[in-house]
């Protein structure tokens, strides 16, 4: 069953990818601007109509619309994603570059929300109304609303600019931790502050249930009751929230890398829509979407593997 | 059988934050390596794109690998606007279209191949080739050839006075013929050699043991990219870098009160100018154009939107850093809004009793567009609009998109048009007028559209005039009338900004913006 269901989810994403794909390149297209006059545009100002006019027919923006998406396509399907405008590099490697960087990031971003959000959420869940509890709402309430470039400022003041114990910003070659922190604590506490919330509630109805009430009949210890029957049933639906925080996490934030300087597909996507590189929209914003539905189809695998009541077969 | 305690699980929780703190101490161990070595660590504001080529031909990536020390040109322009040789030894012009220029003997590239008349040829061909997204600006070339091992003679199509300037732009570097993959492994002449590169992010470059204008003083430059400006505020304030490219001007008096920083401005070739559409009335009419001009205040503008630090007010089109503007000559428009309701008086634009300004009838509103892309913009055009409120002109500011605001422009949509320019970066005067004054230059016909015959005529001579006096005077004469005319309104001159720790040596700031790492910057 699960196989078949597998294959059919998979099959679904082409009708999906091209409906995307289409879109992005109509969007881009449709917007006002002439890629040809923004890549053709000096640092000092102006462009020359000649080298202009000749940009356009090089890379073929002469064409009608259905043309450009037809030939896009057209390489897209065989895995040419074609050559950035402004770079001339492949985009291929540009995304994939751009995205190892994300991933970086958003590894130890998650990894902070968890290790935030899991021990706050059942802690907040077992001491419900009481000033504990209210402090973690308190604290995931201001998560969620403190917006991150300011939370990015507050932290560089505070370990960069006081007390010198992390770099304001920057790349370090991609390898040295101490750049990554400040940028994945912003993104990992946002995303914990929503997963903190789900947590305690989930936590909550899972502790009414019947099973908890057995388990601790049979005399097993809180702590068994609470990691082993409570949690682990609780997680279920955090599952979904955990999932989307990856797909957002992995989109890349534009403001946490622009302010940290760290080069990924966040900003790559912005820049080139930005700049109208055709290509490069259309590569990145396919990737991401492609990365999206992994998630998403991922999420629902852990479904089952988490709860053994949903089931994917034709009846359901 | 309960003593047998249940073995410790260590949850995942517990793993993630040793592992966090192992990776913290990690990171915390590095920073102590390689302390004998002297390295710089610099952030500038904008770099390499995204995309990630190093290849100094490729669109205008030139700037940003010559700024980092990697590439040099045959001429270039020292911190004071002086046209002088830089791989080249000089130049003379044979006759109207031949110009023969002599190269340095004692020059290699990073690779260790020699740098000779072949290396020039090669490195001009790339731009020069049909394929080269720039060539069209070099079209004026008709060839390039060797005349001996250090001597290559260039030939214009018509008599050609920028032919030596032109050399200047990045785009012109000079790279090794013996280059392997231009995109990503640089290979030229500077004090600096290329280490390792992220697009945009950062790029690291080591000191070249072979420079022939003598060793650099550091050993070792790391540049890191950051847009944000707040960003580059703080990396200098945290001491992450020594220097800082053009941090945010509302900290310019607290960096200048911190001990450890020294900040320093100076002005560049960078002028931010409103376009007027002299197609739509009734700004056809010069005497609305010169209204307009009297009705800004510059100075105000500097002092609120600038903070008083990151420009001064402007007069003619060329900055004073520019060696051919003609500044003390023109007409000042100094701010005097008497005479310029008295000018939109005459043009028919006239009070009514609700002391607004009125044209045929309907209130006289002016919509100033401009875009985001430069911090000082938005506010700079809020602050103008109010000025034109002042004296009873509805006005309106709109935020596009760079390139909507171009569609506008073509199009004849718009009124006011605030824009920033480097008007000069080659130094010489013929690109910026033949695009903006000469009728059927780019930006004349279809941003201004502007056409006066006599500044016609005068443009095309000077551009082949080679005697530089009269040459000058040919450029005197245009940016007399041009101002006359009043065809597009200079606001401001921008300064450039620099932040640097405090023990940081022989930094100079180069008016074009081509030149920032040089082999003098070194420590104290």
């Amino acid at each position: 069953m699960l196989n078949e269901y597998f294959i059919r989810r998979v099959l679904y994403l082409v009708p999906v990818l091209i409906f995307i794909s289409f879109m992005s390149f109509s969007l881009i297209y449709i917007a006002p601007g002439d890629p040809a006059e923004i890549m053709m545009t000096s640092p000092s100002g102006g462009y020359d109509e000649a080298a202009v006019e000749a940009f356009r027919i090089a890379h073929g923006l002469d064409q009608p619309f259905y043309i450009q998406y037809l030939n896009w396509i057209k390489n897209a399907a065989v895995g040419d994603f074609g050559y950035s405008y402004m770079s001339e590099q492949s985009v291929f490697e540009t995304v994939l570059n751009a995205f190892e960087n994300t991933l970086k990031l958003s590894v130890l971003a998650l990894a902070i929300a968890l290790v935030i959000a899991i021990p706050l959420g059942v802690v907040s869940a077992l001491k419900h109304n009481t000033i504990v509890d209210d402090a973690c709402r308190f604290g995931a309430l201001l998560g969620v609303s403190i917006p991150n470039f300011w939370q990015a400022y507050l932290m560089i003041i505070f370990f960069s600019v006081i007390i010198h114990w992390l770099p304001a910003s920057g790349f370090g070659h991609g390898t040295d931790i101490s750049y990554m922190i400040m940028p994945a604590a912003v993104l990992g506490t946002g995303s914990a502050a929503v997963m903190v919330r789900m947590i305690r509630s989930s936590m909550l109805d899972v502790m009414g249930k019947e099973y908890i009430q057995t388990a601790r009949g049979k005399g097993l210890s809180e702590k068994i009751v609470i990691i082993r029957h409570a949690l682990k049933n609780a997680l279920v639906p955090v599952i979904t929230v955990i999932g989307l925080s990856i797909g957002f996490l992995l989109n890349g934030s534009v403001v946490v890398e622009t302010i940290f300087g760290w080069s990924g597909i966040g900003n790559l996507v912005v820049d080139s829509i930005l700049s109208h590189d055709y290509m490069m929209v259309q590569g990145s914003v396919l990737f991401v979407a492609v990365i999206f539905l992994l998630i998403n189809f991922f999420v629902d695998l852990v479904y089952v593997w988490a709860n053994p009541e949903i089931r994917y077969d034709k009846t359901s | 059988m309960e003593f047998n305690a249940q073995k410790t699980k260590i949850s995942i929780s517990a793993v993630a934050v040793i592992l966090i703190v192992a990776l913290l101490c990690a990171g915390c161990v590095d920073t102590g390596e390689a302390s004998k070595e002297k390295v710089l660590r610099v952030v500038f504001n904008e770099g390499p794109d995204t995309g990630g080529s190093l290849d100094p031909a490729n669109g205008w990536t030139g700037w940003y690998v010559h700024q980092a020390g990697i590439y040099e040109t045959l001429f270039y322009y020292d911190a004071d606007m002086n046209l002088m040789p830089k791989l080249a030894s000089g130049y003379k012009q044979l006759n109207d279209t031949e110009w023969e220029i002599q190269l340095r003997k004692d020059v290699t590239f990073h690779d260790g191949t020699k740098m000779n008349a072949d290396a020039v040829l090669f490195s001009l061909k790339r731009v020069l080739d049909p394929s080269n997204s720039r060539s069209s600006e070099y079209s004026f070339i008709k060839d390039v050839r060797k005349t001996g091992e250090y001597t290559i003679v260039i030939e214009t199509n018509d008599v050609y006075a920028p032919l030596i300037s032109s050399l200047v732009d990045p785009v012109m570097s000079i790279v090794s013929p013996s280059i392997v993959d231009a995109d990503k492994q640089p290979d030229g002449t500077g004090p600096f050699k290329f280490v390792s590169f992220e697009p945009g992010a950062s790029l690291e470059v080591e000191k070249n043991p072979n420079y022939w204008d003598g060793e650099a003083k550091v050993d070792r430059i790391l540049i890191q990219y950051n847009k944000d400006s707040t960003a580059r505020t703080m990396l200098i304030k945290s001491g992450d870098v020594d220097i800082s490219r053009d941090p945010l001007q509302s900290e310019y008096s607290a960096l200048k009160s911190n001990p450890d920083i020294n900040v320093t401005s100076k002005e560049t070739l960078r002028t931010y100018f409103l376009y007027i559409n002299g197609g739509k009335a009734p700004f056809n009419d010069t005497r609305v154009r010169q209204a307009l001009f009297y009705a800004i205040n510059r100075q105000e503008i500097v002092d609120t939107a600038l903070e008083g630090v990151s420009g001064i007010p402007a007069k003619g089109i060329f900055t004073s850093t520019m060696p051919w503007n003609a500044n003390d000559q023109i007409e000042s428009y100094d701010y005097n809004p008497e005479k310029a309701l008295e000018l939109f008086e005459e043009a028919g634009i006239t009070k009514g009793t609700d002391g607004k300004l009125y044209y045929n009838g309907k209130p006289f509103t002016v919509e100033i567009q401009t875009y985001t892309k430069r911090a000082a913009l938005q506010p700079s055009a809020e602050i103008i609009a109010s000025q034109l409120e002042k004296i009873g002109i509805t006005s309106k500011v709109t935020i596009l998109e760079s390139a909507a605001l171009t569609e506008n422009a073509v199009a004849g949509n718009y009124d006011l048009s605030l824009a920033a320019w480097s008007t000069a970066p080659t130094g010489d005067p013929d690109y910026f007028l033949s695009s903006h004054y000469l009728s059927t230059g780019n930006y004349a016909s279809k941003w201004l559209r502007y056409s006066n015959p006599q500044v016609d005529k005068w443009i095309l001579e000077a551009r082949t005039e080679t005697d530089e006096k009269k040459r000058a005077e040919l450029y005197d004469k245009i940016q007399i009338q041009i101002q006359k005319d009043a065809v597009l309104l200079p606001v401001f001159y921008a300064n450039e900004i620099y932040a640097l720790s405090s023990n940081v040596t022989g930094f100079e700031m180069y008016p074009n913006e081509y030149t920032i790492i040089t082999k003098d910057i070194g420590f104290a």
